[in-house]
């Protein structure tokens, strides 16, 4: 009897994590690339893109490990970018 | 009977999930559960990240469900409510269910890559390319194709019109309940589904906004999408794919509830004639036109793109990845055969609802019911016709969705609103989705342009004229192009189809090449993927030379345009695939 | 606090204008420190006292001070590394030092020190005026203007960031406190303004760039140019004023240094005394509002405290 309602507590903890995800999934999705964004534009410099001045990007970049994998990711993934943005659309 | 069709179903998919699948599982992908998937080894917590498998079940499931289930076997039953059945449980079987599963699999065993990725992998680069043109014409054809259905639909029915308005206000409550208070996720939730249910209610209690006028329809649906578009994802976006997904599992139960005790036999003909006039209007041979016509519910090539984009990345083990990719499609095969049971059931039934109206029409309701050949020439005209009002695919559908339901004391209005919001919002998120989508891939397209000229490549790219053309590209093909929405339809499903000829192209090189599966299960994989291919390919000519000359114009040049490119992609493809095929080339895994 | 900013180009004197000038503010009672950030340092030189990083007292009410501009971009590129290396733990296993090479050299990173230097200084409360002999023209003009530039991104900055955490706010009505795993560690995404150490760091640089941006422009800033009245210096000296009017800083005096001033010019010179007449004449006609001061050709450049104070009595007042 315990264990079945353990198991029940279970079940119903794994679906409240799944609902929870769901709901917020495409918002996870933006959050990347807002955040990729942001990476992007500070760490600029680096890649020849238009940037602030160096010394906006040194007061922050100590903080900027979040971001700085997020961007990692994503440049590693630009090979396969169906794969980043048709997943996670509803579109059949 | 109903309760017999729905019974079997279940009983078949269990059967052959255990026999075939696991057969699959063992000697095609050979999983095995003690190799890391790429969610456990590379997991970031941003992409990749393990997830419980029942959870990535009902990601998958509700990501891959949409209105597509619903809406092709609502076309199909011209031909009788039996061969669609077959379709949806074989097609699925043999074809269907191995391309979500391999191609899952596949992608699992490639880091979590798309399955396009794969393909440019196994097949050469080239594939990849053609892979991206099927599914910039698949995006811009199932707006048109949605649209359309959603306009027949809701022209005729002031309540589900009502009701998908409603659904929208919800999901805008639901947003801000969600994340922008504090409320606890329960009862926000609980909120949102009461909010949902409210909807159905009032639309079925006093459905205020009417619009017969189908132009006008098209018209709200354009600047719906644009605007939608626009908005941030949390605005709208987000709260109505969260609660679609309660839409689904709760029309899902009802549905086989009610089906269940429906206890009823069929009155639809279960065979009318093997070229029914289905698409446009045309005879439609059932080979090899049938894919055409039920994408979704027994092969879509669009769950491959679902399940290599984010499915694989989540997949905690590979014995799992049977049960999501493999046991979502056969889900999506109940649902079908749910549809199907339905309008078999209860189509005459709605059908004498109507008598006058078709009478008046110049048909002959009680030859339809004796005499399936004459069923089969005109049944099509019968559900589309606006003199008539049934609604087209979707309102023979709702209607006898509504019917069914009232098996189980459900009015019979409130049971077609619900079924009618089921398929709607559904609609409604695709169409938001994929102008999303469209929008980036116009600015890709345009991206050439800036070389000619700046200020054009300037205008072009902006995100609201890439939106705007998108959506009116595909007002423009439905608008003017004579509500011919079963041949937008099937011109959507042709593309989508060829998109699971590369994935399932893709699938058996990978099953031969890297996998070096044995001669049985080789056939297992190869066989339905020549029958695919060559199917589709002889549907889209069919489709070429016999439905787009009767359109209108309009659509006779871009439908007949983007066909017969496909048509070109598709060989040099199957080209792509001897070529590599042959070649000793080992691929790494 | 007053703040006096001597630009003009290497050789035309603004050395010895702001070392004057400092001697003159130090004798009429002002705690008064010069500070050379001009990496070619001359200051030293002017008061024939060897100088170096740290602030030396040269006279009365007066301090000096060369800054090195090299050594503080290592400092702070170094500090940059050992907070780095504490925040990405994997990124020591990847040569970061190497890393941080290049930043040495990446652009605008001497201009970042540079301000950097004008700001530690002009903190220093204990003085009553801090006067400044600044890097070749651009270099200055660069700093001048680094505020307002720094400004505006930082300004776009913040709001992305806000973006990202009202997202993340969202995200955290439905999911909870949001927390990554960041090189094997677990860290707490914050989505409060309060929390998130980089909008801390953007508020905070934002309230010093804004001070420093109406320091610049302020009563209390003065900002010179020392030139020499040639055709072309008066083209360069107009660009000068407009590039700083461009960022509401404005220029108060022009000193013409070098200046023939001879009772019996030669021969040789008297073409360059003609153009002299008519940079003058046009400065007059054409730049309004700037006070202009012609400081002869001296016979020889003044040294030590006392021939500064000279200078400055005669010709700077």
């Amino acid at each position: 009897m315990r264990r079945l309602l353990d198991s029940l507590k279970q079940s119903f903890r794994t679906f409240d994590k799944g609902m929870r995800e769901d709901a917020t999934s495409l918002i996870r999705k933006q959050l990347d690339e807002e955040e990729n964004v942001f990476a992007l534009l500070t760490m600029g410099v680096f890649s020849g893109i238009p940037s602030p001045p160096t010394g906006v990007v040194l007061r922050i970049l100590p903080y900027m490990s979040r971001e700085i994998a997020v961007m990692n990711k994503r440049s590693a993934g630009l090979d396969d970018v169906f794969s980043q943005t048709l997943g996670t659309f509803d579109i059949d | 009977m109903t309760a017999l069709i729905v019974l079997f179903a279940a009983a078949f998919y269990i059967f052959f999930y255990f026999t075939y699948g696991k057969a699959l599982e063992r000697n095609v992908v050979r999983a095995d559960g003690t190799v890391p998937t790429p969610a456990v080894r590379l997991r970031d917590n941003i992409d990749y990240v393990p997830a419980n498998k029942f959870v990535l079940f009902g990601h998958h499931f509700a990501s891959i469900a949409g209105a597509g289930p619903i809406v092709g076997p609502a076309i199909a039953v011209v031909w009788g409510w039996f061969p669609g059945l077959l379709w949806v449980w074989f097609g699925n079987l043999f074809i269907g269910s191995i391309h979500d599963y391999l191609s899952l699999m596949a992608s699992v065993r490639y880091n979590g890559k798309s399955i396009q990725y794969v393909s440019g992998e196994l097949m050469g680069k080239s594939s990849k390319y053609i892979f991206e043109i099927y599914i910039y014409f698949t995006m811009i054809l199932i707006v048109a194709a949605f649209m359309g259905t959603y306009g027949a639909l809701a022209s005729k029915s002031p309540e589900i019109l009502t009701a998908s308005v409603l659904f929208m206000v919800a999901a805008l409550v639901e947003g801000q309940l969600l994340y922008k208070t504090k409320l606890p996720f329960w009862l926000s939730s609980a909120i949102g589904v009461a909010l949902t249910i409210g909807a159905i209610v009032t639309g079925f209690i006093w459905p205020f906004i009417k619009c017969p006028n189908i132009q006008l329809l098209y018209m709200f649906q354009v600047i719906y999408i644009i605007l939608a578009a626009a908005l941030p994802v949390w605005f709208l976006l987000q709260p109505r794919d969260y609660l679609n997904s309660y839409i689904l599992w709760g029309g899902i139960i009802i549905s086989t509830i009610a089906a269940v005790f429906a206890f009823r036999g069929f009155s639809w003909p279960a065979y009318t004639s093997f070229a029914a006039r289905v698409i446009s209007g045309q005879p439609s041979p059932f080979w090899p036109t049938v894919p055409l016509v039920i994408a979704c519910g027994a092969l879509s090539g669009f769950h491959s793109i679902v399940g290599s984009g984010t499915t694989s990345k989540q997949l905690d083990n590979e014995l799992s990845g049977l049960f999501v990719g493999y046991g979502s499609m056969f889900m999506e095969g109940m649902l079908s055969t749910i549809v199907i049971t339905s309008i078999g059931a209860f189509g005459f039934t709605v059908f004498q609802g109507f008598a006058d109206k078709i009478a008046a029409a110049g048909f002959d309701l009680a030859k339809m019911q004796t005499d399936p050949a004459y069923f089969g020439q005109v049944g099509a005209t019968v559900i589309n016709s606006p003199a008539i009002g049934i609604g087209g695919a979707l309102g023979i559908f709702t209607k006898s969705f509504g019917q069914m339901l009232n098996v189980i004391k459900i009015p019979v209005k409130l049971g077609e609103t619900l079924g009618g919001l089921w398929a709607s919002a559904f609609v409604l998120t695709t169409l938001d989705t994929t102008n999303r989508l469209a929008r980036y891939a116009f600015q890709e397209l345009v991206e050439p342009i800036k070389k000619v000229s700046k200020g054009i490549h300037g205008v072009l790219a902006d995100r609201w004229v890439a939106s705007i053309f998108a959506a009116c590209f595909g007002w423009f093909l439905i608008a003017k192009g004579g509500n011919a929405y079963t041949a937008l339809w099937a011109g959507f499903a042709g593309a989508n189809q060829l998109l699971a000829s590369i994935a399932m192209l893709t699938a058996a090189t990978w099953v031969k090449k890297v996998q070096k599966v044995g001669k049985g299960m080789l056939a297992a994989v190869l066989i339905p993927t020549f029958v695919l291919w060559v199917t589709v390919f002889a549907a889209l000519v069919w489709f070429l030379f016999v439905v787009v000359p009767v359109t209108a114009a309009a659509l006779q040049v871009i439908l007949g345009g983007f066909i017969s490119l496909m048509l070109v992609l598709d060989i040099w493809l199957m080209f792509n695939f001897f070529k590599s095929w042959n070649e000793g080339k080992q691929n790494k895994a | 606090m007053k703040t006096y900013f001597f630009l003009g180009k290497g050789g035309v004197g603004k050395t010895t204008a702001s070392a004057a000038w400092s001697v003159g503010l130090a004798h009429s009672g002002m705690k008064t420190l010069v500070a050379s950030i001009d990496p070619a340092h001359n200051l030293g030189d002017a008061f024939a006292i060897r100088l170096g990083d740290r602030i030396t007292h040269v006279g009365d009410n007066l301090d000096a001070v060369e800054v090195n501009i090299e050594d503080m971009i290592r400092a702070y590129l170094d500090e940059l590394s050992v907070k780095m290396k504490h925040t990405y733990s994997y990124m020591s296993a990847m040569n970061i030092d190497g890393y941080f090479d290049i930043l040495k050299n990446s652009p605008g990173i001497e201009e970042y020190a540079t301000m950097e230097a004008i700001k530690k200084f002009i903190a220093l409360t204990e003085y009553d005026a801090v006067v400044f002999d600044t890097p070749p023209t651009g270099m200055t003009i660069r700093v001048l203007a680094m505020p307002r530039v720094s400004l505006l991104w930082t300004d776009q900055l913040i709001k992305m960031r806000k973006r990202i955490l009202s997202t993340r706010g969202m995200v955290e009505n439905v999911q909870g406190k949001f927390e990554a795993d960041v090189d094997g560690e677990r860290v707490v995404l914050s989505s409060s303004e309060k929390e998130d150490p980089i909008m801390q760091e953007l508020v905070s640089y934002r309230e010093e760039l804004r001070a420093l941006r109406d320091m610049f422009s302020s009563e209390q800033s003065y900002v010179n140019i020392v030139t020499m009245a040639e055709d072309l210096a008066l083209f360069e000296t107009k660009r000068i004023i407009e590039s700083l009017g461009k960022f509401k800083i404005w220029v108060r005096a022009i000193y013409l240094n070098k200046f023939f001033a001879m009772a019996n010019p030669p021969e040789e010179i008297q073409g360059k005394m003609e153009e002299q007449e008519r940079v003058v004449g046009r400065m007059k006609a054409e730049i309004r509002g700037i006070e202009v001061k012609n400081i002869p050709l001296l016979r020889k450049s003044p040294r030590g405290i006392d021939e500064l104070l000279d200078v400055y009595s005669k010709y700077l007042v």
